[in-house]
């Protein structure tokens, strides 16, 4: 090291003359205070109400990004559904013809309907997390280089996810409403503003943690990648607790209802398929919603409070 | 708010982490302070100066003596170690080309993204944006993506982007040095403009000719520390004699002294001034002259063009460099208040009696604007002048001297003491030499 490692001749300030120094306008070296923290994850809302425009025009930037410049443009969200939702129903419904139990014979269409709504759900929150795990180190040079609310990055990724989400979610219900494959839901659609809300804090909260981890600590993408292969199958997204044959899990299924990504894919089973009255889950919806919305706050608490801890030390580490 | 102060800065210090492997740094994480596993690497130490309104610093210092870190630190990216900054005012900065550029954008929407992550509302854009565009002139390229740009091209669009956000507070990391003529003129020009609304500018750059010309004060770091703050002359002063102390020992970075050469021109070219030759003469003779005594008198004649002279005012000089780039005398006509009118001539500059002493030395030839700031050309005399002297005395340069003795200043040497008392005897303006 061609620098000594002493310490610089600098000034001994007591905390009260820190604050007497900041309330002049001074900015200090000194670290984020517990109580600033708190109140940083208190007023997330009003922050992002004031940089709104910069939110929007991201999350815009990054849709249109993907698909300017191709054919189809802006169908190309829709096709994808479309292609999945096909692929589902023919697979899971036609040719395995998997049955719920207590299900007439008319709507033998559930399997297919319930795997797509799990994947499409499953997969908006899978993606945050992966791609959201980078977004920090990846932007590194803006971060250095431009000041300006760095929580933005991991939202614009959680956004742009669950608008990807809701075309999946309009294909569905284009479904509903013109095919005769699934009967349309009624009443509980309006349910779907509050689920978004929460999925979007549920998300948010775990890209953030992620993200956070993955600047000082670069192998955190790798194990993220694996664990949400393993959290995806201990979700029911490809099975149903309903159906389950094994007893031992049959019997412990209260464990299954410990991860929150369960509450997550429910819930939203439960208002996209109401619309089928003999369909009837194990589960209560407005239980899970409690669980999931307690999950949310929880993690976005956290995951932001570590963000706003670490947040001073990015432009060094990336 | 408070004060006159546009930037006051207290005994900043910044630490990079080095730590030696990723596990020192998870257990540094997880021991809650406890452990140390890293090394810190002070990139700043102790930085303090104030920095009036309406009044520019420029930053010089090797690669890595810590200039990009203040600035960064003081535009916001990235938090001190220690102590303690203030900035009165609104700041805007341009640490990089194009940082927040998003390539496959077109400079229009690149414009819009960088104005709201500077800190402007949509609306805000929206009616700057016509601004933005007339001042960074890329034609029809505003609406190509910005792949396509050249670097310059870059620079203009977010150049234009950070002075619109019109600050009191303007932050620059070496950027200009990519642009054309044309555009650093803009460039300059502007932070003119800035200075006299009395905002405050901090820029950082390799061209000490830049610092001097553009800035009241400078700082100049050397590894961290703070060598010297000051005016803008005198710093520099001192970080070239330091500097070239290094190139001779082949350590320091070689950086351009005084005089960069950059001959690059642009498009706008054709309506720019130019210079057309320059020469050296034996003075009132038309002989040209490249090899002489020291002592001879010589003439440069500087033949000029300048197609708008109505719109465009320039000032033309000369310096003698010796060949490794150390300016013996520098000397223009915006120095000596001589107007250059008219849209083409030949300027003689008559140098009687040249005392300099043997040795090569390079005569260039600089096109200046009307303020002596910007460079439009530099035109370097392509033969060098070569001086040979009869004199064994040494230096580049014969100062013009006479000894004398003095038997009654024999004894003692003047007291201060008595100088300050009024003892006629020895006080230095009478006892020294008469000049010749």
């Amino acid at each position: 090291m061609s620098v000594p490692a002493e310490l610089p001749r600098s000034e001994r300030l007591s905390p009260s003359e820190v604050a007497a120094l900041e309330a002049e306008g001074w900015v200090t070296a000194r670290p984020p205070k517990w109580s600033e923290v708190g109140s940083r994850i208190v007023g997330f809302p009003l922050r992002v109400w004031k940089h709104r425009d910069l939110v929007m025009h991201s999350a815009k930037r990054e849709l249109e990004g993907r698909f300017t410049g191709t054919l189809l443009g802006w169908l190309w969200p829709l096709v994808y559904p479309v292609f999945m939702f096909t692929v589902y129903y023919f697979i899971f419904t036609k040719l395995l013809a998997m049955k719920f139990p207590s299900l007439p014979e008319s709507q033998k269409a559930a399997m297919g309907v319930y795997m797509f709504v799990g994947v499409m759900v499953w997969a908006s929150f899978a993606e945050s997390i992966v791609r959201g795990c980078n977004c920090i180190v990846e932007n590194g040079n803006l971060i250095k280089k431009l000041a300006f609310p760095s929580e933005t990055l991991p939202l614009t990724v959680v956004l742009v996810n669950v608008v990807t989400m809701l075309f999946g979610v309009v294909v569905f219900l284009g479904a509903c409403f013109f095919t005769p494959l699934w009967i349309a839901p009624g009443p509980m659609l309006l349910w779907i503003p509050v689920l978004l809300l929460v999925q979007i804090f549920f998300t948010y909260g775990f890209t953030l943690l992620v993200a956070t981890l993955q600047v000082f600590l670069r192998d955190t993408m790798q194990v993220v990648t694996i664990w949400v292969t393993v959290w995806m199958f201990m979700t029911p997204v490809f099975w149903a607790p309903e159906i389950v044959q094994n007893d031992w899990f049959a019997n412990n299924m209260h464990l299954f209802r410990l991860n929150p990504a369960y509450h997550l894919v429910y819930v939203w089973r439960e208002v996209l398929m109401s619309g089928e009255p003999a369909v009837v889950f194990s589960y209560d919806f407005t239980s899970a919603l409690i669980t999931l919305v307690a999950w949310a706050f929880a993690t976005f608490a956290l995951g932001y409070g570590l963000f706003v801890l670490c947040q001073r030390r990015f432009a060094d580490e990336v | 708010m408070s004060g006159d102060f546009g930037v006051e800065v207290r005994n900043l210090s910044k630490a990079y982490r080095v730590y030696g492997s990723p596990l020192k740094r998870i257990v540094e994480g997880v021991s809650f302070g406890r452990y140390t596993g890293h090394h810190p690497f002070w990139a700043l130490r102790d930085v303090s100066f104030d920095l009036k309104h309406g009044s520019a610093m420029g930053l010089c210092g090797a690669n890595g003596a810590g200039k990009s870190t203040l600035l960064k630190i003081l535009a916001g990216t990235t938090s001190p170690s220690s102590g303690r900054f203030r900035i009165n005012g609104r700041v805007a900065s341009l640490l990089e080309l194009g940082a927040g550029f998003h390539d496959d954008f077109t400079g229009r929407a690149n414009i819009f993204l960088n104005g709201i992550m500077m800190g402007f509302s949509r609306h805000e854009v929206e009616r700057k944006i016509d601004e933005i565009i007339d001042f960074a002139e890329l034609g029809d390229y505003i609406d190509e993506p910005v792949r396509t740009y050249s670097s310059g091209m870059g620079l203009r669009l977010g150049f234009s982007v950070a002075v619109a956000v019109d600050p009191d507070v303007l932050i620059i990391d070496e950027v200009f040095a990519v642009g054309d003529m044309y555009f650093q003129k803009k460039c300059v020009d502007k932070i003119f403009d800035f200075k006299n609304r009395n905002k405050t500018i901090l820029f950082c750059s390799h061209s000490l000719y830049d610092i001097r010309q553009l800035c009241d004060e400078a700082l100049w770091l050397n590894r961290g520390d703070m060598a010297a703050v000051g005016d803008s002359v005198s710093v520099t002063n001192e970080y070239t004699t330091f500097q070239r102390g290094h190139i001779e020992e082949g350590t320091g970075d070689r950086a351009t002294v005084a005089f960069p050469t950059d001959d690059e021109d642009s498009g706008k070219g054709k309506d720019l001034p130019r210079i057309v030759d320059a020469r050296i003469y034996r003075v009132g003779t038309d002989d040209e002259v490249y090899d002489i005594q020291s002592g001879d008198s010589i003439e440069l004649r500087i033949w000029w063009h300048n197609p708008k002279p109505e719109e465009t005012r320039i000032h033309l000089g000369l310096g003698f460099l010796r060949q490794d780039t150390t300016t013996i005398a520098g000397m223009g006509t915006h120095f000596d208040e001589v107007p250059i009118e008219g849209e083409r001539g030949c300027l003689v500059c008559r140098m009687p009696d040249l005392q300099l002493l043997a040795g090569q030395f390079l005569v260039p030839v600089i096109l200046l604007d009307e303020g002596g700031v910007h460079k439009y050309q530099e035109f370097l005399i392509p033969e060098n002048l070569v001086v040979r002297a009869h004199t064994r005395e040494v230096g580049m340069l014969r100062i013009p001297h006479e000894w004398q003795l003095r038997p009654e200043l024999a004894h003692s040497p003047p007291s201060k003491e008595g100088a300050s008392s009024g003892e006629p005897a020895g006080s230095g303006t009478d006892g020294g030499v008469a000049q010749t």
